[in-house]
């Protein structure tokens, strides 16, 4: 599903921030992405989002090299991809229900089509009875399943996920993971990063540990 | 917060929020733009209209001026001048003035009260033509040649002045307009990237979410569209009250001396419905602008932002 290939990103002039990643996620699979913070987690993970090109190297994704793809063909191949950040994103003057069907809005769906799969998904979420709220009158942990019910209402291929649990208590960020265990289990890849060791050591996927712009896998 | 019943759930709120883009502002701006430019293009139709009426009046008559001559019968030359001239081709009918409308012509410099008949002036002949461009005024300056004293007026300099002054007074009203909307433009193109700056969180996470530039740009030119349409209503309006306003104050002051001396060079002060239908057609133009010029801006800026 994702291939990388000798791999480098630098930014402008600037030293390589990531040197030569050469790895392969397979489809349906799980992996935290983790290491210390400035280690390249997030310039990773704007690679996968394809909202950067490599400098550098070749990244494969659904069986087409990205680096040579024009802006309409990555962004169709962007929509196969959810995106969850640490700050949530969600846009505060929408409500729940508007900011997590904004994906299939911008894809001309018409309401009336896409209503009872946003709310089915809210339920699922545990955001059923914050249908109407906007994102200021919501909790940290409910604006975060709010975002994630945006990244996956799409039904993407893969989700990838930044800090997701970086404004979360312990207790709700384990609980948020288990949500992304569940998404996992019905066929979703799933790049989660993280810097959180108690996290990681709560659940057994494989880790891709980045340490100054270089990847180590630990499975 | 329980959830609201389907019917009674609010319908879905704008990608874009009204109040984050600076709405009001521009609105007024457009307002004024617009208002400029259909005063701008009232006035150019005014002037327009008034030349072309006055310039057709004038064309239509030509004046034969006896001036007095020793020796000379004045009311004799004067038949005899109004008998050629119907005898010319082209000619309706030709009138001698008489002493006292001679005198009227006079009042304005002269002062009223004056007793002309004790001094010889110049005596004028009233020509109209039926049809100004195959009356054959050369036939008919010809045949005043006969007449001592004679000359014809045809008021060709006059319209040529008449003319060439509203021909300038046309292009620089166009001028102006040009230059109101290229200001406009400018200012939209400032509006548009401030609130493309100031809404750069919804553009990156609709990027995110895989909404296409054009999409996106879409959303823009739907609000700044709205914006154009309101603003160019607006100032349409002014305009057309403006010009009611000034026709009834023309209207006002028309029995007076002032108002028909204004009457004569103005016309009835009215833009007429040709004028209205013009000014009406300013609102879409000026919506259809703001939103042309906020969608290339939008597009242009997203092209900078993905590159």
């Amino acid at each position: 599903m994702i291939e990388f290939a000798n791999v480098g990103l630098r930014y402008a002039q600037g030293p390589e921030i990531l040197r030569d990643l050469s790895f392969r996620i397979d489809p349906g699979s799980f992996h935290f992405l983790t290491g210390p913070s400035g280690s390249g987690k997030t310039s990773l993970l704007k690679l996968l989002l394809l909202s950067l090109k490599p400098t550098r190297g070749n990244v494969t994704m659904f069986g087409e090299d990205v680096t040579s793809l024009d802006h309409d063909r990555l962004l169709l191949m962007r929509r196969h991809i959810g995106i969850v950040f640490q700050e949530f994103r969600l846009l505060d003057h929408l409500t729940t229900f508007e900011n997590v069907a904004l994906p299939l809005r911008v894809l001309g769906q018409p309401e009336n089509q896409y209503r009872a799969n946003v709310e089915e998904l809210l339920e699922w979420v545990g955001l059923g009875e914050r249908m109407d709220a906007h994102p200021a009158l919501l909790s940290g942990g409910e604006k975060q399943r709010a975002a994630i019910a945006r990244a996956v209402i799409g039904r993407p291929d893969i989700l990838l996920a930044d800090e997701p649990t970086g404004n979360l208590d312990p207790e709700l960020s384990v609980r948020l993971v288990t949500l992304f265990a569940e998404l996992n289990r019905t066929g979703t890849t799933i790049i989660l990063a993280t810097h959180e060791l108690a996290l990681l050591d709560s659940f057994e996927f494989p880790r891709m540990v980045l340490e100054d712009g270089a990847l180590v896998f630990h499975d | 917060m329980t959830e609201l019943p389907r019917s009674t759930r609010p319908r879905t709120a704008p990608i874009v929020p009204e109040r984050s883009v600076a709405g009001r502002t521009l609105m007024l701006l457009i307002a004024i733009m617009t208002f400029l430019s259909a005063v701008t293009l009232g006035g150019v139709v005014l002037v327009q209209k008034s030349a072309i009426a006055w310039s057709s009046d004038v064309g239509r008559e030509v004046t034969i001026q006896i001036k007095p001559v020793a020796g000379e019968v004045m009311e004799s030359n004067l038949r005899l001048a109004v008998s050629l001239a119907e005898s010319t081709p082209g000619v309706a009918n030709a009138h001698a003035l008489s002493l006292e409308e001679s005198q009227n012509l006079l009042k304005p410099w002269l002062g009223a009260g004056l007793d002309l008949s004790t001094l010889e002036i110049p005596r004028l002949v009233a020509v109209q033509l039926s049809d100004p461009v195959d009356a054959d005024i050369g036939r008919l300056q010809n045949d005043l040649k006969s007449i001592k004293g004679a000359s014809l007026e045809t008021h060709a300099a006059w319209r040529q002045q008449l003319n060439t002054m509203a021909g300038a007074v046309v292009v620089s009203g166009l001028l102006v307009l040009a230059l109101i909307v290229m200001a406009t433009v400018l200012a939209i193109i400032f509006a548009t990237r401030g609130a493309m700056a100031s809404n750069r969180e919804i553009v990156d996470v609709l990027h995110f979410i895989g909404a296409s530039n054009s999409f996106i740009a879409g959303e823009f030119q739907g609000r700044f569209l709205l914006i154009g349409f309101r603003g160019g209503i607006v100032g349409g309006l002014a305009a057309i009250a403006f010009f009611i306003a000034i026709a009834l104050f023309a209207g006002n002051i028309g029995p007076t001396d002032a108002g028909a001396e204004l009457g004569t060079l103005f016309g009835r002060f009215a833009i007429g419905w040709d004028g209205v239908v013009g000014i009406i057609a300013v609102i879409p133009v000026i919506a259809a602008m703001t939103a042309i010029t906020s969608r290339l801006t939008v597009r242009r800026y997203l092209a900078q932002i993905s590159s």
